[in-house]
């Protein structure tokens, strides 16, 4: 698959090397076990047209939604998503299947980039290994276990694509994974690796040894990247120019990524001080893209400029916040001007002049299949969604951070046709989520079991 | 007011075994309902309910209480909720229409419904009236020590919040209380709710106990049928002996309290219904998370399941049979007869930044049995009058009624819509809660004009001349000009 192709070109040799015998750069190896059968998925010569009463798009700019929708699907790949009156159903039904869902609501599959649940279990030391206060080079891939209960149900929650990480017990935890729940491979389910490297500025590694404070982590943390940066110059400047070739070293492997804006640094950042950091020192001093996850708190007082130097805000798990001053855990002061109203965080960036706001779960502090409720409470609490904003912010503003909108966040034509059939509204909670489809291929069926 | 202190604290175990001597439910009911007001027995057969100038004047005596009941025919209190969209929690909705409470009671509530001079009138504006809801666990939201005759701290942030959540009645400990805030006392509607058992599997001695305790309760019930029988032609008849019996096991078999049971898996489920079948009781289940599983047995048994719709564990492997947490639970539960009644996770209100998962978010756990089939008027039911149901005390709350307790919530849209807000909270006909004057939620969403807090009516005659600067009519002077003051504030803004 082409992915595959691009995605090698900025591995580093390391990683590319370790990977070579469980990633195979081949089409052939990539092929779905005993896929291909579903009409519009990879492989089946049929295609798919899926009928709805609501299409929600979802495009970054463009037309949010189309009603009584028609959307074909083929090979995997949406084709288009038109007015039912602007097509031949008679025509198109010699080629392609037709699943007439015309009470339900067609969205994208939803995206949630802060999910520690691939794994066995968040609680046996899978992926939060805290050895060093900054540990770029510890994969999340190492411990992912394809269709796992978290997954099965978030799948039936319209989840399709998170970003599994490693947890924020330490400055830097690791690299992150790009995956789609849906798929009961790793080949399969792989979006791109490393899908991130996981910063986490304050809140949880102050635990890490006593002496480490908000000043130090700065340090620490300005002291890896830059380091990780320096590696990635020496590689490139190998590579333009020749010289002596640098040394292999797998703790700064991810930095080739990093400097080439292919990988993106997702920041546990929550409060005012280090959420300027993350804007401040990452974004603009560093030059590294990077967007706030599990955003909270009293964060929202940097919108403005996170907004300015274009650093996408993923909120969560916390979505209100009522605190005055108060010491949240030792060493964790939030100052909220607020006169102890409760205002929902998304509502809070969004009246700063935030545009890009997208919701996480941190699953399992919430489940995996909450992620649409993160959404809904958003609006409860303040959130204006005259445009969809919260499901913008569950979709397209999310693959966008994580730089994978050329493949999933929308159904536009081109993307990966991951896609979710419901009764309603997908976030409402009382809204029944009939189909969820990945790739064209149809993952979970709510007549077989209704899972969630 | 004061004998309720009588029954509570130490005097609680003379409070149970006193309604073991009255037969039948019936006259249980009776007795609880009137417990509000007095427990001297001509007060048993005149039920009438608690007024607000009770309330205001905690030191009655006796003497003082005759007093007030002259005052409240001079004084009748009335609140009139005009242009609302009423639903009344029983499938109907009346679109525009009024209601009208009269000292706490809903007195009437239509279309032509004459508000009397005097009322307090607030326009909705086609805002949504349904019965307030009714949490039957709650922690947290009396404050106080626990005794909530006695200990209740009536301006507790979390039953403000509680209100601003709709919940007008929860259960706190085994007393249902109203969240009546502003007062410390009158907030107890019905004390020793359930009785709560342990029956499980996992605990066979314990089961064992169970079942010789309902099994001497219910042979000494035979006898002492047999005894009333034998003692008209026999005074010598003579009475059986209670030694060894479970006064517990005595109530539950004469119907005078439901049992509640925390259980979860499908055997203890099924053992929970058979034991209620085999003795003739309905059970209060809590979890119940395998009910789906064993609904049409549950249904059978009488069953009432109180349930956390979103509830999510896997199944245990090891069982071929089906098993674990179903999003349709609920909905299954339902369909086979079983009342349901919904819980969050979490009973108290939390403000640390999760939500979705606690009493503020009681209609939003309603919502996701929805999602799993139930439908939506037994979803509403499941926070209203199915609540009031398993606690005994749907004859005063739960719905909206002509005679019920005037316990009303006021919405801005569907209640089980997660963006809807509640903009008054109404208990025993008092506004008790009111978003724009509170600082939780004021700021998202701010009422719109039309609709904005409530006015005094001044006259009949002066109908449409309310002068907001007007002090000879305004009885509350103080009040309403500071609500002008806030007013101002608003549009400088």
């Amino acid at each position: 698959m082409a992915f595959t192709a691009t995605r090698a070109a900025w591995w580093t040799p390391a990683v590319l090397v370790a990977a070579a015998a469980l990633t195979p750069g081949d089409a052939a190896a990539l092929e779905p076990m005993g896929g291909g059968a579903d009409p519009g998925a990879a492989g089946s010569e049929r295609g798919l047209v899926v009928l709805a009463k609501k299409a929600l798009p979802l495009p970054l700019n463009g037309q949010q939604v189309v009603d009584n929708a028609a959307m074909i699907v083929e090979n995997g790949k949406v084709v288009r998503v038109v007015p039912r009156s602007e097509v031949d159903l008679k025509e198109l039904a010699k080629t392609h299947e037709i699943l007439d869902r015309s009470d339900d609501w067609l969205s994208p599959g939803l995206i949630d980039l802060h999910s520690h649940v691939a794994g066995a279990s968040f609680f046996t030391n899978d992926l939060n290994d805290m050895v060093y206060l900054t540990n770029p080079g510890i994969r999340a891939w190492t411990s992912v276990v394809p269709e796992n209960s978290d997954f099965l149900t978030g799948s039936a929650a319209g989840v399709t694509s998170v970003l599994y990480i490693p947890g924020s017990g330490t400055n830097i935890g690791g690299q992150g994974v790009l995956l789609k729940t849906g798929f009961g491979t790793y080949e399969r389910m792989e979006i791109r690796n490393p899908g991130s490297l996981k910063l986490a500025q304050a809140g949880n590694p102050e635990s890490y040894l006593s002496g480490v404070g908000r000043s130090f982590m700065n340090w620490n943390t300005r002291n890896t990247l830059q380091r990780g940066i320096a590696y990635a110059k020496g590689w490139l400047e190998y590579e333009k120019n020749g010289g002596d070739k640098p040394r292999v070293d797998p703790m700064w492997g991810a930095f080739r990524g990093l400097f080439d804006k292919k990988v993106q640094i997702s920041a546990h950042t929550q409060i005012y001080q280090v959420v300027l950091m993350t804007v401040k020192m990452v974004k603009e001093e560093l030059g590294l893209d990077v967007y706030i996850d599990h955003g909270s708190f009293d964060g929202w007082r940097a919108a403005p400029e996170a907004e300015k130097a274009g650093v996408p805000a993923i909120l969560g798990p916390r979505a209100i916040s009522n605190s005055i001053n108060v010491e949240y855990r030792p060493g964790l002061f939030i100052v909220n001007d607020n006169d102890g109203a409760i205002f929902g965080m998304a509502a809070k960036y969004q009246e700063q002049g935030h545009t890009m706001i997208g919701f996480n779960t941190d699953a399992p502090v919430i489940p995996q299949e909450a992620l649409p409720l993160q959404a809904s409470m958003g609006v409860r609490y303040g959130l204006n969604n005259d445009h969809l904003e919260h499901l913008r912010g569950l979709t397209i503003v999310p693959a966008t951070a994580a730089g994978i909108a050329d493949r999933v966040g929308s159904l536009e034509p081109g993307k990966d046709a991951d896609f979710i059939l419901s009764s309603g509204d997908p976030t409402d909670p009382r809204s029944m989520i009939h189909f969820t489809f990945q790739e064209g291929e149809k993952v979970y069926d709510a007549r077989d079991e209704r899972r969630y | 007011m004061k004998q309720l202190q009588s029954i509570e604290g130490p005097g609680a175990p003379a409070g149970l075994a006193g309604r073991i001597s009255f037969l039948g439910l019936a006259s249980s009911v009776l007795l609880l309902g009137a417990s509000a007001i007095s427990l001297t027995g001509p007060a048993l057969a005149s039920y009438s309910p608690p007024t607000p100038a009770a309330f205001q004047d905690e030191e009655d005596d006796s003497e003082d209480a005759e007093e007030g009941k002259k005052e409240e025919e001079e004084d009748d209190k009335f609140l009139a909720l005009v242009g609302g969209e009423i639903h009344t929690g029983l499938g109907g909705v009346l679109r525009n229409a009024t209601l009208l409470a009269k000292n706490g009671k809903i007195h009437s509530f239509g279309y032509d419904v004459d508000v009397p001079e005097g009322a307090e009138v607030v326009d909705l504006g086609g805002m949504r009236v349904y019965p307030g809801l009714i949490a039957v666990s709650s922690s947290g939201l009396f404050g106080g020590g626990g005794d909530l005759a006695n200990s209740v701290d009536p301006y507790s942030q979390n039953m403000t919040l509680a209100l601003a959540a709709g919940i007008t009645t929860a259960v706190n400990g085994n007393t249902v209380a109203k969240l009546k805030r502003g007062h410390v006392k009158g907030l107890v509607v019905k004390e020793d709710a359930f009785e709560s058992l342990s029956y499980s599997n996992g605990n066979p001695q314990g089961q064992l106990k169970v079942n010789e305790n309902f099994q001497r309760a219910s042979e000494y019930l035979r006898e002492y049928r047999a005894y009333e029988e034998e003692k008209r032609s026999n005074k010598d008849a003579k009475e059986p002996s209670r030694k060894g019996v479970d006064d517990k096991s005595v109530s539950i078999l004469r119907g005078e309290i439901r049992p509640r049971f925390a259980a979860n898996s499908r055997t203890d489920l099924m053992e929970i219904a058979e034991l209620a079948q085999r003795f003739g009781f309905r059970p209060i289940v809590e979890g119940a998370r395998e009910g789906w599983t064993i609904a049409d047995h549950l249904g059978r048994a009488g069953v009432t399941a109180i349930v956390t719709p979103r509830t999510r564990r896997g199944k245990d492997e090891r069982q071929v049979a089906e098993g674990g947490s179903s999003i349709e639970n609920a909905a299954k539960l339902y369909q086979h007869g079983v009342p349901v009644v919904v819980v969050p996770a979490s009973n108290g209100i939390s403000l640390g930044g999760i939500v979705g998962q606690d009493l503020l978010h009681l209609p939003i756990e309603a919502g996701f049995a929805i999602r799993g089939g139930l439908p939506e008027q037994a979803a509403l039911e499941s926070i209203t009058l199915e609540a009031a149901r398993v606690l005994g005390v749907d004859y005063r709350i739960g719905s909206i009624e002509v005679g019920k307790d005037a316990d009303l919530i006021v919405t801005d849209g569907d209640l089980l819509h997660y963006q809807t807000f509640v903009q008054w909270a109404i208990v025993d006909g008092e506004i008790v809660y009111d978003k724009q004057e509170e600082m939780f939620f004021a700021h998202i969403r701010p009422r719109p004009e039309s609709a904005l807090a409530p006015e005094k009516t001044v006259d009949a005659g002066e109908e449409g001349a309310i002068d907001p600067e007007g002090e000879e009519e305004d009885g509350d002077g103080d009040d309403d000009d500071e609500d002008e003051d806030e007013d101002e504030d608003s549009e400088d803004k």
